[in-house]
């Protein structure tokens, strides 16, 4: 599926992460990251190796998989790989693929960047973090 | 123990919370935030109230309780209730003084305000908040 710049745009501002994000702004992050696509059963993180980026999923679903065993599923605009980034880290889960799956991807050393210069992103990501924080806990 | 604002910024600028962040916001922090004691036993925050701030601890530490159970032990320069103060939801633990415990508290419109004008705060919470969902999927996974 290739979206043209148009439809990128309109998806982008449908996902939470994104929400307060103006027009150029999210143009800016359309610009920024790169559209992509996974075939079913494909692992696009792996737990225990050096983690590859920051993925914001646009359409399908992933597992998160932790000594095999399927821990969280993860859908439109849920987004993974920021963790092992952040910390410098490798990957805590698998992430494969249960469904054909469109993300945009952003390489690992631009994320920080990429935050300062969306704060609302930012704190969107925080409030995400917060709530899987509260769920992990329970 | 009275605190002045530059004994407050001393403190705070040895919390890993707050490192890197600029001058300005620290001044702002110090300014703000408000010393609190507790004596051995005594609650900090309690599970299911809704909180109103964050807390960083400045000497002696803390329980994390959820019901009964020790979940966590925090000490100096470790920071907890910024859940509350992200999502507005009750307190999912309650924190007990596990010793004397000396905190500097922040209002959750000031810790609000700050993240809001201080990208670098914003990262350093994010990082803290990863490496607790870790933590915590780590306990979840064994």
């Amino acid at each position: 599926m290739a979206m043209t710049q148009q439809e990128l745009v309109d998806m982008l501002s449908s996902l939470t992460l994104f929400a307060d994000l103006t027009r150029p702004q999210l143009e800016q992050v359309a610009h920024k990251m790169t559209e992509e696509s996974f075939p079913v059963g494909q692992r696009i993180l792996r737990q225990g190796f050096t983690g590859t980026g920051f993925y914001v999923i646009l359409d399908g679903e992933v597992a998160v998989r932790i000594d095999g065993r399927d821990v969280a599923r993860l859908a439109k605009g849920d987004f993974f790989g920021e963790m092992s980034i952040l910390l410098g880290e490798p990957p805590v889960a698998d992430i494969v693929t249960t469904r054909q799956l469109n993300v945009l991807h952003l390489g690992g050393p631009e994320l920080e960047g990429f935050l300062r210069d969306h704060p609302t992103v930012m704190f969107r990501m925080l409030k995400a973090l917060a709530m899987r924080l509260r769920n992990a806990s329970r | 123990m009275a605190l002045t604002t530059q004994d407050k910024a001393a403190a705070l600028a040895g919390v890993p919370l707050f490192a890197g962040i600029s001058a300005e916001s620290m001044e702002r922090l110090a300014a703000v935030a408000g010393e609190q004691e507790f004596a051995p036993g005594q609650f900090i925050v309690r599970q299911g109230q809704v909180g109103t701030g964050l807390y960083v601890i400045l000497s002696g530490s803390v329980k994390v309780l959820r019901g009964s159970d020790v979940v966590a032990r925090l000490s100096k320069g470790e920071f907890f209730g910024e859940l509350s103060v992200i999502d507005q939801q009750p307190r999912n633990a309650s924190v007990e003084a596990a010793e004397s415990a000396t905190v500097l508290a922040l209002a959750s419109w000031d810790l609000l305000a700050l993240l809001e004008s201080d990208p670098k705060l914003s990262l350093n919470m994010i990082k803290g908040l990863v490496m607790r969902v870790r933590q915590a999927g780590e306990k979840l996974g064994h």
